[in-house]
Protein backbone atom coordinates (compact mmCIF):
# COMPACT_ATOMS: atom_id res chain seq x y z
CA UNK A 1 0.00 0.00 0.00
CA UNK A 2 2.91 2.17 0.99
CA UNK A 3 4.51 1.53 -2.01
CA UNK A 4 1.08 2.15 -4.18
CA UNK A 5 0.89 5.83 -2.68
CA UNK A 6 5.12 6.22 -3.41
CA UNK A 7 4.37 4.83 -6.97
CA UNK A 8 1.19 7.16 -7.44
CA UNK A 9 3.08 10.47 -6.32
CA UNK A 10 5.82 9.90 -8.59
CA UNK A 11 4.20 9.38 -11.38
CA UNK A 12 2.08 13.00 -10.33
CA UNK A 13 5.78 15.11 -9.93
CA UNK A 14 6.45 13.05 -13.38
CA UNK A 15 3.65 14.10 -15.41
CA UNK A 16 3.75 17.75 -13.78
CA UNK A 17 7.83 18.05 -14.71
CA UNK A 18 7.16 16.62 -18.47
CA UNK A 19 3.97 18.20 -19.03
CA UNK A 20 5.40 20.68 -20.71
CA UNK A 21 8.27 18.82 -22.32
CA UNK A 22 5.35 16.96 -24.15
CA UNK A 23 3.54 19.69 -25.35
CA UNK A 24 7.18 21.01 -26.62
CA UNK A 25 7.30 17.65 -28.59
CA UNK A 26 3.47 17.18 -29.91
CA UNK A 27 3.70 21.05 -31.12
CA UNK A 28 7.04 21.00 -32.79
CA UNK A 29 5.64 18.14 -35.09
CA UNK A 30 1.94 19.46 -35.31
CA UNK A 31 0.85 21.28 -38.80
CA UNK A 32 0.57 24.80 -37.86
CA UNK A 33 -3.89 25.04 -37.64
CA UNK A 34 -3.00 21.75 -35.31
CA UNK A 35 -1.11 23.48 -33.13
CA UNK A 36 -3.54 26.24 -32.17
CA UNK A 37 -7.12 23.27 -32.33
CA UNK A 38 -9.67 23.84 -29.13
CA UNK A 39 -9.91 21.39 -27.45
CA UNK A 40 -5.91 20.54 -27.66
CA UNK A 41 -5.17 17.51 -29.55
CA UNK A 42 -3.32 15.29 -27.21
CA UNK A 43 -2.27 12.51 -29.40
CA UNK A 44 -5.29 12.57 -32.70
CA UNK A 45 -2.71 14.74 -35.46
CA UNK A 46 -1.42 14.35 -38.15
CA UNK A 47 2.84 14.02 -37.26
CA UNK A 48 4.75 16.65 -39.82
CA UNK A 49 8.30 17.54 -39.90
CA UNK A 50 7.96 20.85 -41.73
CA UNK A 51 8.61 22.45 -38.82
CA UNK A 52 12.36 21.01 -38.64
CA UNK A 53 12.84 21.52 -41.73
CA UNK A 54 11.67 25.39 -41.50
CA UNK A 55 14.22 25.19 -38.21
CA UNK A 56 17.75 23.29 -39.49
CA UNK A 57 16.98 25.38 -42.77
CA UNK A 58 17.39 28.56 -41.67
CA UNK A 59 20.29 30.48 -42.14
CA UNK A 60 22.02 30.53 -38.65
CA UNK A 61 20.85 27.70 -36.90
CA UNK A 62 23.86 25.23 -37.46
CA UNK A 63 26.11 28.83 -36.32
CA UNK A 64 23.97 29.00 -32.96
CA UNK A 65 23.86 25.32 -32.21
CA UNK A 66 27.88 25.36 -32.73
CA UNK A 67 28.13 28.43 -30.59
CA UNK A 68 26.10 27.30 -27.86
CA UNK A 69 28.59 24.16 -27.96
CA UNK A 70 31.59 25.91 -27.73
CA UNK A 71 30.04 28.30 -24.83
CA UNK A 72 28.95 26.06 -22.75
CA UNK A 73 32.22 23.85 -22.90
CA UNK A 74 34.63 26.61 -23.05
CA UNK A 75 32.91 28.31 -20.10
CA UNK A 76 32.53 24.86 -18.05
CA UNK A 77 36.02 23.89 -18.36
CA UNK A 78 37.19 27.42 -17.49
CA UNK A 79 35.62 27.48 -14.32
CA UNK A 80 36.70 24.16 -13.50
CA UNK A 81 40.18 24.85 -14.12
CA UNK A 82 40.02 27.77 -11.94
CA UNK A 83 37.75 26.61 -9.58
CA UNK A 84 38.88 23.36 -8.76
CA UNK A 85 41.95 24.14 -7.46
CA UNK A 86 40.45 27.19 -5.23
CA UNK A 87 37.93 24.80 -3.96
CA UNK A 88 40.87 22.69 -2.86
CA UNK A 89 42.55 25.27 -1.38
CA UNK A 90 39.75 26.11 0.57
CA UNK A 91 39.15 23.08 2.11
CA UNK A 92 42.00 22.10 3.08
CA UNK A 93 43.25 25.49 4.38
CA UNK A 94 40.92 27.15 6.74
CA UNK A 95 39.37 30.14 5.49
CA UNK A 96 36.38 30.88 6.24
CA UNK A 97 35.68 33.91 5.31
CA UNK A 98 37.05 33.83 2.01
CA UNK A 99 34.95 31.16 1.15
CA UNK A 100 31.30 33.16 2.40
CA UNK A 101 32.73 36.34 0.39
CA UNK A 102 32.88 33.92 -3.14
CA UNK A 103 29.13 32.75 -2.08
CA UNK A 104 28.55 36.38 -1.67
CA UNK A 105 29.04 36.87 -5.53
CA UNK A 106 25.85 34.84 -6.12
CA UNK A 107 23.80 36.91 -3.42
CA UNK A 108 22.40 39.50 -6.16
CA UNK A 109 19.87 39.08 -8.49
CA UNK A 110 22.31 38.82 -11.86
CA UNK A 111 20.26 41.31 -13.81
CA UNK A 112 21.46 44.47 -11.37
CA UNK A 113 24.68 43.62 -13.18
CA UNK A 114 24.39 43.73 -16.50
CA UNK A 115 24.77 47.65 -16.97
CA UNK A 116 28.26 47.79 -16.14
CA UNK A 117 28.86 44.62 -17.72
CA UNK A 118 27.65 45.56 -20.84
CA UNK A 119 29.73 48.00 -20.45
CA UNK A 120 33.14 45.97 -19.19
CA UNK A 121 32.34 44.34 -22.48
CA UNK A 122 32.12 46.73 -24.30
CA UNK A 123 35.23 48.90 -23.49
CA UNK A 124 37.14 45.40 -23.84
CA UNK A 125 35.82 44.80 -27.64
CA UNK A 126 33.95 41.83 -26.43
CA UNK A 127 30.84 42.43 -27.36
CA UNK A 128 28.89 40.47 -29.73
CA UNK A 129 31.44 37.76 -29.07
CA UNK A 130 31.90 33.95 -27.64
CA UNK A 131 34.77 35.56 -25.81
CA UNK A 132 32.96 37.55 -23.79
CA UNK A 133 30.06 35.17 -23.46
CA UNK A 134 32.61 32.37 -22.35
CA UNK A 135 34.23 34.96 -19.70
CA UNK A 136 31.04 36.04 -18.40
CA UNK A 137 29.42 32.23 -17.92
CA UNK A 138 32.56 31.01 -16.19
CA UNK A 139 32.77 33.77 -13.75
CA UNK A 140 29.14 33.17 -12.99
CA UNK A 141 29.66 29.10 -12.33
CA UNK A 142 32.95 30.18 -10.94
CA UNK A 143 31.54 30.45 -7.48
CA UNK A 144 29.45 27.21 -8.15
CA UNK A 145 32.09 25.39 -8.56
CA UNK A 146 33.87 26.58 -5.53
CA UNK A 147 31.24 25.76 -2.95
CA UNK A 148 30.57 22.59 -4.89
CA UNK A 149 34.09 20.94 -5.00
CA UNK A 150 34.69 22.52 -1.60
CA UNK A 151 31.83 20.23 -0.31
CA UNK A 152 33.73 16.82 -1.93
CA UNK A 153 36.79 17.67 -1.47
CA UNK A 154 35.83 18.37 2.56
CA UNK A 155 34.44 14.41 2.42
CA UNK A 156 38.32 13.38 1.60
CA UNK A 157 39.91 12.13 4.84
CA UNK A 158 42.98 14.27 4.64
CA UNK A 159 44.84 11.40 6.20
CA UNK A 160 44.96 10.09 2.54
CA UNK A 161 46.55 13.07 1.29
CA UNK A 162 49.40 12.33 4.17
CA UNK A 163 49.93 8.54 3.28
CA UNK A 164 50.44 9.66 -0.47
CA UNK A 165 52.69 12.14 0.45
CA UNK A 166 54.63 10.20 3.12
CA UNK A 167 54.73 7.81 0.47
CA UNK A 168 56.67 9.80 -1.58
CA UNK A 169 54.14 11.76 -3.56
CA UNK A 170 54.47 15.77 -3.59
CA UNK A 171 51.14 17.65 -2.70
CA UNK A 172 50.36 18.11 -6.40
CA UNK A 173 50.57 14.50 -7.25
CA UNK A 174 48.52 13.33 -4.09
CA UNK A 175 46.07 16.03 -5.27
CA UNK A 176 45.89 14.41 -8.90
CA UNK A 177 46.48 10.71 -7.94
CA UNK A 178 44.34 10.11 -5.01
CA UNK A 179 42.43 13.02 -4.41
CA UNK A 180 41.02 14.22 -7.89
CA UNK A 181 39.77 10.10 -8.61
CA UNK A 182 37.94 9.69 -5.73
CA UNK A 183 35.89 12.93 -6.11
CA UNK A 184 35.56 12.64 -9.69
CA UNK A 185 31.86 11.64 -9.26
CA UNK A 186 31.48 15.17 -7.93
CA UNK A 187 33.42 16.76 -10.26
CA UNK A 188 31.22 15.27 -13.26
CA UNK A 189 28.18 16.53 -11.30
CA UNK A 190 29.53 20.06 -11.05
CA UNK A 191 30.45 19.93 -14.76
CA UNK A 192 26.48 18.56 -15.80
CA UNK A 193 25.36 21.90 -14.24
CA UNK A 194 27.69 24.02 -15.16
CA UNK A 195 27.56 23.24 -18.87
CA UNK A 196 23.62 23.05 -18.35
CA UNK A 197 23.78 26.76 -17.24
CA UNK A 198 25.46 27.37 -19.80
CA UNK A 199 23.23 26.08 -22.29
CA UNK A 200 20.31 27.41 -21.20
CA UNK A 201 21.31 31.13 -20.69
CA UNK A 202 18.93 33.40 -22.07
CA UNK A 203 19.04 37.33 -21.22
CA UNK A 204 22.51 37.77 -20.77
CA UNK A 205 23.06 36.39 -23.96
CA UNK A 206 20.37 38.52 -25.84
CA UNK A 207 21.82 41.48 -24.22
CA UNK A 208 25.30 40.86 -24.95
CA UNK A 209 25.25 39.63 -28.75
CA UNK A 210 23.40 41.25 -31.18
CA UNK A 211 25.01 40.07 -34.15
CA UNK A 212 23.70 36.05 -35.58
CA UNK A 213 28.22 35.35 -35.57
CA UNK A 214 28.02 35.40 -31.94
CA UNK A 215 24.58 34.27 -30.56
CA UNK A 216 23.34 31.13 -28.92
CA UNK A 217 20.88 28.73 -28.96
CA UNK A 218 18.52 30.32 -26.89
CA UNK A 219 18.95 33.59 -28.58
CA UNK A 220 18.69 32.20 -31.59
CA UNK A 221 15.29 30.08 -31.12
CA UNK A 222 13.81 33.26 -29.57
CA UNK A 223 14.66 35.12 -32.79
CA UNK A 224 11.77 33.17 -34.08
CA UNK A 225 9.84 35.48 -32.42
CA UNK A 226 9.44 38.22 -35.16
CA UNK A 227 7.59 41.32 -35.73
CA UNK A 228 4.83 39.60 -38.06
CA UNK A 229 4.66 36.27 -36.52
CA UNK A 230 5.92 33.36 -33.81
CA UNK A 231 7.05 31.00 -35.48
CA UNK A 232 5.99 28.05 -32.72
CA UNK A 233 6.48 24.94 -34.75
CA UNK A 234 10.04 26.05 -35.57
CA UNK A 235 10.66 27.67 -32.11
CA UNK A 236 9.59 24.12 -30.46
CA UNK A 237 11.36 22.02 -33.18
CA UNK A 238 14.61 24.00 -32.11
CA UNK A 239 13.87 24.22 -28.51
CA UNK A 240 13.87 20.22 -28.61
CA UNK A 241 17.02 19.78 -30.51
CA UNK A 242 18.50 22.12 -27.84
CA UNK A 243 17.09 19.68 -24.98
CA UNK A 244 18.96 16.62 -26.96
CA UNK A 245 22.56 17.32 -25.72
CA UNK A 246 21.31 17.88 -22.59
CA UNK A 247 19.34 14.89 -22.22
CA UNK A 248 21.90 13.13 -23.48
CA UNK A 249 24.85 14.65 -21.21
CA UNK A 250 23.00 14.19 -18.16
CA UNK A 251 21.85 10.39 -19.09
CA UNK A 252 25.97 9.68 -19.78
CA UNK A 253 26.46 11.42 -16.44
CA UNK A 254 23.93 10.07 -14.72
CA UNK A 255 25.57 7.57 -12.74
CA UNK A 256 28.21 10.17 -11.24
CA UNK A 257 24.92 12.94 -10.79
CA UNK A 258 23.79 10.45 -8.51
CA UNK A 259 26.79 9.44 -6.49
CA UNK A 260 27.71 12.84 -6.48
CA UNK A 261 24.93 14.57 -5.57
CA UNK A 262 24.47 11.79 -2.56
CA UNK A 263 28.07 11.37 -1.71
CA UNK A 264 29.43 11.65 1.73
CA UNK A 265 25.71 10.46 2.67
CA UNK A 266 26.97 7.15 2.93
CA UNK A 267 30.54 6.07 4.54
CA UNK A 268 31.83 3.86 2.22
CA UNK B 1 68.95 4.37 10.68
CA UNK B 2 68.86 5.93 14.00
CA UNK B 3 65.52 8.85 14.29
CA UNK B 4 66.69 11.60 17.14
CA UNK B 5 64.09 14.23 18.45
CA UNK B 6 66.36 17.36 20.16
CA UNK B 7 64.72 19.90 21.95
CA UNK B 8 61.36 19.55 20.09
CA UNK B 9 58.40 22.03 21.03
CA UNK B 10 54.94 22.26 19.57
CA UNK B 11 52.38 24.53 20.59
CA UNK B 12 49.16 24.77 18.71
CA UNK B 13 47.81 28.36 19.74
CA UNK B 14 48.05 28.91 23.83
CA UNK B 15 48.13 24.78 23.68
CA UNK B 16 51.78 23.18 24.01
CA UNK B 17 51.37 20.12 22.53
CA UNK B 18 55.28 18.72 23.19
CA UNK B 19 57.58 20.39 25.34
CA UNK B 20 61.60 19.98 25.30
CA UNK B 21 61.13 16.80 23.86
CA UNK B 22 64.26 14.85 23.52
CA UNK B 23 64.46 10.88 22.16
CA UNK B 24 66.97 8.90 20.47
CA UNK B 25 65.47 5.49 18.76
CA UNK B 26 68.84 3.41 17.84
CA UNK B 27 69.22 2.07 14.20
CA UNK B 28 66.66 -1.19 14.24
CA UNK B 29 64.83 -0.49 17.13
CA UNK B 30 61.19 -0.62 18.21
CA UNK B 31 60.25 2.81 20.18
CA UNK B 32 56.31 2.75 21.64
CA UNK B 33 55.70 6.28 22.88
CA UNK B 34 53.44 5.68 25.16
CA UNK B 35 50.81 7.99 27.05
CA UNK B 36 47.34 8.54 27.60
CA UNK B 37 45.23 10.58 24.66
CA UNK B 38 46.25 14.32 24.07
CA UNK B 39 49.48 14.01 25.60
CA UNK B 40 51.20 14.98 22.18
CA UNK B 41 52.54 11.35 21.38
CA UNK B 42 50.77 11.80 17.66
CA UNK B 43 52.01 15.17 17.48
CA UNK B 44 55.51 13.53 17.29
CA UNK B 45 54.50 11.23 15.04
CA UNK B 46 53.26 13.96 12.81
CA UNK B 47 56.13 15.92 13.31
CA UNK B 48 58.69 12.85 12.41
CA UNK B 49 56.43 12.47 9.01
CA UNK B 50 56.49 16.09 8.23
CA UNK B 51 53.56 16.62 8.47
CA UNK B 52 53.78 19.05 11.55
CA UNK B 53 56.42 21.42 11.64
CA UNK B 54 58.05 22.08 15.29
CA UNK B 55 58.49 25.51 16.95
CA UNK B 56 61.47 24.60 18.20
CA UNK B 57 63.94 21.99 18.15
CA UNK B 58 65.01 18.99 15.14
CA UNK B 59 64.27 15.97 14.06
CA UNK B 60 67.75 13.73 13.03
CA UNK B 61 67.70 10.90 10.64
CA UNK B 62 70.92 8.84 10.58
CA UNK B 63 72.51 12.76 11.73
CA UNK B 64 71.14 14.36 8.89
CA UNK B 65 68.67 17.46 10.04
CA UNK B 66 64.79 16.51 8.23
CA UNK B 67 63.04 19.15 10.69
CA UNK B 68 62.08 20.86 7.46
CA UNK B 69 62.34 18.27 4.64
CA UNK B 70 59.05 17.36 3.16
CA UNK B 71 57.77 14.19 3.93
CA UNK B 72 58.04 12.54 0.95
CA UNK B 73 61.88 13.08 0.92
CA UNK B 74 62.25 11.52 4.18
CA UNK B 75 61.84 8.25 2.83
CA UNK B 76 59.71 6.99 6.36
CA UNK B 77 56.39 4.61 5.61
CA UNK B 78 53.67 5.40 8.02
CA UNK B 79 51.04 3.31 8.89
CA UNK B 80 47.46 5.11 9.89
CA UNK B 81 44.98 4.48 12.48
CA UNK B 82 42.19 4.67 9.84
CA UNK B 83 44.78 2.29 7.64
CA UNK B 84 44.48 5.39 4.85
CA UNK B 85 44.08 2.73 2.02
CA UNK B 86 43.36 5.03 -1.18
CA UNK B 87 39.35 3.68 -1.80
CA UNK B 88 39.68 3.72 -5.51
CA UNK B 89 42.64 1.56 -5.83
CA UNK B 90 43.05 -2.62 -5.71
CA UNK B 91 44.43 -4.01 -3.32
CA UNK B 92 47.80 -4.48 -5.81
CA UNK B 93 47.41 -0.57 -6.93
CA UNK B 94 47.98 0.40 -2.86
CA UNK B 95 50.71 -1.95 -2.42
CA UNK B 96 52.48 -0.81 -5.30
CA UNK B 97 51.95 3.51 -5.13
CA UNK B 98 54.94 4.24 -3.55
CA UNK B 99 56.87 1.79 -6.20
CA UNK B 100 55.19 3.27 -9.19
CA UNK B 101 55.88 7.04 -7.55
CA UNK B 102 59.08 6.20 -7.93
CA UNK B 103 58.85 5.36 -11.43
CA UNK B 104 59.97 2.05 -10.66
CA UNK B 105 59.36 -0.25 -14.00
CA UNK B 106 55.83 -2.22 -13.97
CA UNK B 107 57.18 -5.96 -14.20
CA UNK B 108 59.47 -5.32 -11.18
CA UNK B 109 57.10 -3.54 -9.27
CA UNK B 110 54.24 -6.40 -9.94
CA UNK B 111 56.54 -9.06 -9.14
CA UNK B 112 57.49 -7.56 -5.58
CA UNK B 113 53.49 -6.75 -4.69
CA UNK B 114 53.02 -10.10 -5.53
CA UNK B 115 55.64 -11.20 -3.66
CA UNK B 116 54.82 -9.52 -0.58
CA UNK B 117 51.41 -9.97 -0.97
CA UNK B 118 51.93 -13.94 -0.22
CA UNK B 119 53.99 -13.31 2.54
CA UNK B 120 51.02 -11.38 4.08
CA UNK B 121 48.65 -13.60 2.77
CA UNK B 122 47.19 -10.92 1.03
CA UNK B 123 47.40 -12.96 -2.37
CA UNK B 124 43.73 -13.55 -3.73
CA UNK B 125 42.63 -10.01 -2.71
CA UNK B 126 45.10 -8.41 -5.04
CA UNK B 127 42.24 -7.09 -7.51
CA UNK B 128 39.41 -6.05 -4.66
CA UNK B 129 39.08 -2.72 -3.36
CA UNK B 130 39.55 -1.62 0.07
CA UNK B 131 36.05 -1.35 0.82
CA UNK B 132 35.89 -5.37 0.28
CA UNK B 133 38.19 -6.19 2.94
CA UNK B 134 37.63 -7.29 6.56
CA UNK B 135 39.41 -5.02 8.76
CA UNK B 136 42.42 -7.46 9.70
CA UNK B 137 43.12 -7.58 5.65
CA UNK B 138 42.57 -3.73 5.24
CA UNK B 139 45.67 -3.42 8.24
CA UNK B 140 47.90 -5.95 6.37
CA UNK B 141 47.58 -3.88 3.09
CA UNK B 142 48.38 -0.96 4.99
CA UNK B 143 51.47 -3.03 6.53
CA UNK B 144 52.21 -3.95 3.15
CA UNK B 145 52.49 -0.71 1.37
CA UNK B 146 54.56 0.94 4.15
CA UNK B 147 56.83 -2.25 3.96
CA UNK B 148 57.07 -2.46 0.08
CA UNK B 149 60.28 0.44 -0.33
CA UNK B 150 61.55 -0.74 2.23
CA UNK B 151 61.88 2.63 3.93
CA UNK B 152 64.54 3.98 6.51
CA UNK B 153 62.19 4.31 9.32
CA UNK B 154 58.33 3.25 10.20
CA UNK B 155 55.79 5.15 11.74
CA UNK B 156 52.47 3.73 13.35
CA UNK B 157 49.71 6.04 14.75
CA UNK B 158 47.70 3.24 17.05
CA UNK B 159 47.46 0.35 13.70
CA UNK B 160 45.60 -2.16 15.75
CA UNK B 161 43.29 0.45 17.32
CA UNK B 162 40.94 -0.46 15.21
CA UNK B 163 40.59 -4.10 15.27
CA UNK B 164 39.03 -6.61 17.22
CA UNK B 165 39.85 -8.00 20.61
CA UNK B 166 41.36 -11.03 19.12
CA UNK B 167 42.66 -10.20 15.91
CA UNK B 168 44.52 -7.41 17.84
CA UNK B 169 46.79 -10.04 19.56
CA UNK B 170 47.33 -12.24 16.58
CA UNK B 171 48.60 -9.23 14.14
CA UNK B 172 50.72 -7.42 17.47
CA UNK B 173 52.52 -10.22 17.48
CA UNK B 174 53.10 -10.26 13.61
CA UNK B 175 53.34 -6.87 13.77
CA UNK B 176 56.70 -7.28 16.69
CA UNK B 177 57.83 -10.50 14.30
CA UNK B 178 57.99 -8.79 11.23
CA UNK B 179 59.86 -5.62 12.77
CA UNK B 180 62.32 -7.27 14.39
CA UNK B 181 63.04 -9.82 10.86
CA UNK B 182 62.98 -5.94 9.00
CA UNK B 183 65.05 -4.37 11.42
CA UNK B 184 63.83 -0.73 11.02
CA UNK B 185 64.08 1.39 13.35
CA UNK B 186 59.70 2.16 14.57
CA UNK B 187 58.34 4.44 16.18
CA UNK B 188 54.84 3.08 17.48
CA UNK B 189 52.36 5.50 19.18
CA UNK B 190 50.04 4.03 21.59
CA UNK B 191 47.70 4.20 24.67
CA UNK B 192 47.61 0.85 25.18
CA UNK B 193 49.78 -0.49 27.73
CA UNK B 194 49.39 -4.17 26.85
CA UNK B 195 50.88 -3.12 23.50
CA UNK B 196 53.62 -1.09 24.55
CA UNK B 197 54.94 -3.42 26.47
CA UNK B 198 54.72 -6.51 24.58
CA UNK B 199 55.82 -4.62 21.38
CA UNK B 200 58.86 -2.37 22.33
CA UNK B 201 62.07 -2.45 22.93
CA UNK B 202 61.63 0.59 24.68
CA UNK B 203 58.67 2.47 25.94
CA UNK B 204 58.89 6.73 25.84
CA UNK B 205 55.90 7.43 28.46
CA UNK B 206 54.66 10.54 27.91
CA UNK B 207 52.47 13.08 29.60
CA UNK B 208 50.96 16.32 28.60
CA UNK B 209 53.85 16.94 25.96
CA UNK B 210 56.64 15.73 27.89
CA UNK B 211 59.06 12.86 28.39
CA UNK B 212 58.45 11.45 31.57
CA UNK B 213 60.46 8.25 31.18
CA UNK B 214 62.23 6.48 28.01
CA UNK B 215 63.31 2.69 29.03
CA UNK B 216 62.98 -0.94 28.50
CA UNK B 217 59.50 -2.23 29.23
CA UNK B 218 60.85 -4.37 32.34
CA UNK B 219 62.52 -0.99 33.70
CA UNK B 220 59.36 1.40 32.67
CA UNK B 221 57.23 -1.73 35.13
CA UNK B 222 59.86 -2.55 38.06
CA UNK B 223 61.89 1.09 38.25
CA UNK B 224 59.16 3.86 37.47
CA UNK B 225 60.80 7.10 37.59
CA UNK B 226 58.04 9.07 39.08
CA UNK B 227 53.93 8.59 40.32
CA UNK B 228 52.68 9.06 36.44
CA UNK B 229 54.63 6.25 35.27
CA UNK B 230 54.09 4.01 38.17
CA UNK B 231 50.52 4.45 37.72
CA UNK B 232 50.05 4.64 33.93
CA UNK B 233 51.51 0.97 34.00
CA UNK B 234 50.19 -1.67 35.47
CA UNK B 235 46.53 -3.59 34.89
CA UNK B 236 45.17 -3.05 37.98
CA UNK B 237 47.59 0.09 38.78
CA UNK B 238 49.44 0.86 41.11
CA UNK B 239 48.39 1.13 45.19
CA UNK B 240 49.86 4.25 46.54
CA UNK B 241 49.72 4.92 50.22
CA UNK B 242 50.29 8.45 51.48
CA UNK B 243 52.34 8.87 54.44
CA UNK B 244 52.71 12.52 53.86
CA UNK B 245 56.90 13.19 53.48
CA UNK B 246 56.60 9.87 51.22
CA UNK B 247 53.95 8.36 48.59
CA UNK B 248 54.64 4.40 48.80
CA UNK B 249 53.60 2.59 45.39
CA UNK B 250 52.95 -1.29 45.76
CA UNK B 251 51.81 -3.30 42.71
CA UNK B 252 48.67 -5.51 43.22
CA UNK B 253 50.77 -8.65 42.71
CA UNK B 254 52.99 -7.84 45.63
CA UNK B 255 50.93 -7.71 48.43
CA UNK B 256 50.53 -10.25 50.64
CA UNK B 257 47.07 -10.89 52.74
CA UNK B 258 46.43 -13.94 54.94
CA UNK B 259 42.43 -14.76 56.31
CA UNK B 260 44.49 -15.15 59.96
CA UNK B 261 46.04 -11.98 62.17
CA UNK B 262 49.78 -11.27 61.56
CA UNK B 263 51.98 -9.15 63.91
CA UNK B 264 52.80 -5.72 61.97
CA UNK B 265 49.99 -6.42 59.44
CA UNK B 266 47.22 -3.89 58.44
CA UNK B 267 43.67 -5.29 58.86
CA UNK B 268 41.13 -4.36 56.06
CA UNK B 269 37.76 -5.74 54.75
CA UNK B 270 37.23 -7.64 51.10
CA UNK B 271 35.42 -5.61 49.85
CA UNK B 272 34.80 -7.41 46.22
CA UNK B 273 36.40 -10.14 44.27
CA UNK B 274 37.22 -10.65 40.65
CA UNK B 275 37.80 -13.25 39.13
CA UNK B 276 39.10 -13.59 36.03
CA UNK B 277 40.33 -17.15 35.53
CA UNK B 278 43.73 -17.78 35.80
CA UNK B 279 44.18 -15.45 38.15
CA UNK B 280 41.77 -13.27 40.73
CA UNK B 281 42.06 -9.15 42.32
CA UNK B 282 40.39 -8.79 45.33
CA UNK B 283 39.86 -5.50 46.63
CA UNK B 284 40.05 -4.68 50.01
CA UNK B 285 38.58 -1.16 52.55
CA UNK B 286 40.94 -0.18 55.03
CA UNK B 287 39.81 2.79 56.74
CA UNK B 288 39.77 5.36 53.88
CA UNK B 289 41.96 3.53 51.68
CA UNK B 290 41.21 1.36 49.10
CA UNK B 291 43.39 -1.90 48.07
CA UNK B 292 44.00 -4.42 45.04
CA UNK B 293 45.41 -7.74 45.34
CA UNK B 294 46.56 -9.94 42.76
CA UNK B 295 45.27 -13.51 44.17
CA UNK B 296 46.09 -16.96 42.48
CA UNK B 297 42.92 -18.74 40.66
CA UNK B 298 40.50 -20.29 43.20
CA UNK B 299 41.70 -18.76 46.25
CA UNK B 300 38.77 -18.18 48.15
CA UNK B 301 37.67 -15.06 49.64
CA UNK B 302 34.21 -13.96 50.92
CA UNK B 303 32.66 -10.44 50.92
CA UNK B 304 33.29 -8.04 54.16
CA UNK B 305 35.67 -10.88 55.11
CA UNK B 306 38.27 -9.50 57.72
CA UNK B 307 41.12 -10.21 56.65
CA UNK B 308 45.62 -8.83 57.02
CA UNK B 309 47.63 -7.50 54.34
CA UNK B 310 51.35 -6.02 54.24
CA UNK B 311 53.37 -5.07 51.25
CA UNK B 312 56.14 -7.93 50.36
CA UNK B 313 59.26 -7.07 51.62
CA UNK B 314 61.52 -5.14 49.04
CA UNK B 315 58.65 -4.71 46.30
CA UNK B 316 57.67 -0.92 47.59
CA UNK B 317 58.05 1.81 45.17
CA UNK B 318 58.95 5.21 46.94
CA UNK B 319 58.04 8.74 45.51
CA UNK B 320 58.56 12.36 46.47
CA UNK B 321 54.87 13.60 46.89
CA UNK B 322 55.99 17.23 46.35
CA UNK B 323 58.28 16.10 42.68
CA UNK B 324 56.56 13.40 41.85
CA UNK B 325 60.03 11.97 41.25
CA UNK B 326 60.62 8.30 42.96
CA UNK B 327 63.37 8.19 45.70
CA UNK B 328 66.19 5.63 45.83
Amino acid sequence: MKTAWKYALAALALALALAPVYWLVTISIKKELDQFAYPPLWWNFAPTLEHYRDAFGARSFGRFLANSALVAAGSTLAALLLGVPAAYGLARFRWERLSFWILSTRMLPPIVTIVPLFLMLREARLLNSLLGLGLLYTAFNLPFVIWMMRGFFDEVPVELEEAARLDGDSRLGALVRVVLPIVRPGLAATAVFCAIVAWNEFLFALILTQTEAAATLPVGIASRVTQYEIKWGAMSAAGVVAMAPVLAFAAAAQKYLVRGLSLGAVKG
Amino acid sequence: MDLTFHGITKRFGSVTAVEDFTLTAAPGEFVVLLGPSGCGKSTLLRIAAGLETPDAGAVRMGGRDITRAEPKDRDLAMVFQSYALYPHMTVAENIAYPLRIRGRPASEIDAEVRALAERLGLDGLLDRLPRALSGGQRQRVALARAIIRRPKAFLMDEPLSNLDARLRLEMRAELKHLQRELSTVTLYVTHDQAEAMTLAHRIAVIDRGRLLQYDTPWNIYHRPANLFVAGFLGSPPMNFFDHGEVILGVRPEDIEVSREAQPDWQPARVWVVEEMGNESFVVLHAGDTRVTVRVPAGARFDLDQPVWFRAAPGKTHRFDPKTTEALG
